[in-house]
């Protein structure tokens, strides 16, 4: 059945980029992540879906750190990024997060012009050496993330005057101008319209091409529209993870099932 | 399997596959009318058969449009979108079952005015009453949810199957003997073959219940007897 695949929906990278084993994360006494493992792949948008308090949004805030600045939370087990621990304390977090990248789901540009929001991450980790190298960057970001022709008139204006989608496309924009090779987003599409969501949904589909992209969505037919691979967690678990075809078409845990047909919430 | 949390949804479900049983209840009685039309020379009975074969259609069309209208506003997947996609299938091969039948009401009318060939009719009507029971377990399978006994409709076709190829050679026989049967043997053939493909279709639906259960089609090719074309032609 393999070549019947449609090639656009094939994941054709087999390269591991993050690899997770046995994570475990503590709020305080309160157990919010039970031995999920996953692998995800590099060049592949990967969903996570489920029910709010599932645990889908702390793990994915697991794979940059992001729940270090919270002070009761607690990580244990491996998180591997190409093969390096990320929890090593050799790493610096910062480091990590120009990495790994995030969008996260209220547009937050920062209070700047909009070449400002974009030039923020290369400027402070010096990926660049003088004015026109960081034009270029700002200039590649904002044309990889569909805004340039929108916003190039107007670099200078402020970021927060955008309408929500092209804030939204700003964030992303911002999270790409660091090069990361992961890029984590919580529910991106959540405060957006239709028009706003379909264009960030094909953005996200142009990003594969050089990134591993991990979603959080609380649409399960965003899910099924931008991924290849989905997981469902449930209650702290990792229930199933496979092929999105696979997940939308015939999942095989009874709670996946119940879940995306809309019998549990 | 537990209730969606939208009830409307489950009403929509229910609403659609109500209609299939009801199209398939239809085609059963068409099948088991045409056959009789036939035996008894009824030509009422033909008729009734012909003219009912347009709600069949129309419930082809119904449910088709409600299939559709479920894709559309509720977005179905994994063993809804099953239920969605199998009702399209099965009432497909449920209008040409039926279709069918109607084929063979219109060909009893034209075989009054032939000579009789005796003992074929009856023969007939036994082929017919086997694909019935056929269809009738398929859909019962369907409602029961039940691949057991969807996998035991697939068994059946071949005794239609051979059914069908013992009434060829028959046929055969007697427009050899003499071609003033040449026909009324043409019309009963393909009256033969109507319901052989009936049981076809019967078997299809089966296959559907697998996949709506199982989510996978049963991957085994479906049992088949040495057929007229390699042992005749």
């Amino acid at each position: 059945m393999n070549d019947m695949t449609l090639t656009e929906r094939a994941v054709n990278a087999t390269d591991n980029k993050i690899t997770a084993r046995n994570v475990q994360v503590y709020y305080g006494e309160s157990h919010a992540i039970k031995d999920v493992d996953v692998d995800i792949l590099d060049k592949t948008v990967t969903a996570f879906i489920g029910p709010s308090g599932c645990g889908k949004s702390t793990f994915l805030r697991c794979l940059n750190r992001m729940n270090d600045t919270i002070d009761i939370c607690r990580v244990q087990g491996e998180i591997l990024l190409d093969s390096e621990d990320i929890y090593d304390r050799r790493v610096d977090p910062v480091q990590l997060r120009a990495k790994v990248g995030m969008v996260f789901q209220k547009p937050n540009p920062f209070p700047k012009s909009i070449y400002d929001n974009v030039a923020y991450g290369p400027k402070i980790h010096g990926l660049t050496r003088n004015r026109t190298e960081l034009d270029e960057v700002v200039e590649a970001s904002l044309r990889k993330a569909a805004l340039w022709n929108e916003v190039k008139d107007r670099l200078t204006a402020p970021g927060t005057g955008l309408s929500g989608g092209q804030q939204q496309r700003l964030c992303i924009a911002r999270a790409i101008a660091t090069s990361p090779e992961v890029l984590l987003m919580d529910e991106p599409c959540s405060a957006l319209d239709p028009i706003a969501t379909a264009q960030v949904e094909e953005l996200i589909d142009e990003l594969r091409t050089n990134f591993s992209v991990v979603i959080v969505t609380h649409s399960m037919q965003q899910a099924a529209r931008v991924s290849q691979k989905t997981a469902f967690f449930h209650l702290g678990n990792l229930v199933e993870y496979d092929d999105t075809d696979k997940i939308f078409t015939n999942p095989t845990d009874p709670r996946t099932e119940s879940y995306i047909t809309g019998r549990i919430g | 399997m537990s209730d969606h949390i939208l009830s409307a949804f489950d009403r929509d479900l229910e609403a659609v596959q109500a209609l299939v049983v009801k199209m398939g209840g239809i085609v059963e009685e068409q099948i088991l009318n045409s056959a009789k039309a036939l035996e008894t020379r009824d030509a009422e009975l033909a008729k009734a058969v012909r003219l009912r074969d347009r709600a069949v259609d129309e419930l082809e069309e119904k449910i088709n449009e409600e299939a559709a209208r479920l894709i559309a506003l509720r977005a179905p997947a994994a063993r809804d979108l099953r239920v969605a996609l199998s009702v399209i299938k099965i009432s497909a091969s449920l209008e040409r079952v039926g279709d069918y039948a109607k084929n063979i009401a219109k060909r009893s009318k034209v075989l009054l005015d032939t000579p009789p060939i005796s003992g074929t009719p009856a023969a007939i009507r036994r082929m017919a009453q086997a694909t019935e029971s056929m269809l009738k377990d398929a859909l019962d399978s369907y409602i029961q949810r039940d691949v057991e006994l969807a996998r035991d409709v697939r068994q059946r076709d071949l005794e239609v199957d051979q059914m069908y190829n013992a009434l060829f050679r028959e046929f055969l026989t007697y427009m050899l003997e003499d071609p003033r049967n040449i026909t009324p043997c043409m019309h009963l053939h393909f009256i033969a073959k109507n319901i052989e493909r009936m049981g076809d279709h019967a078997t299809s639906i089966a296959e559907q219940v697998i996949y709506l259960v199982t989510g996978e089609l049963p991957d085994d090719s479906r049992p088949k007897s040495s057929s007229v074309i390699e042992t005749e032609a």
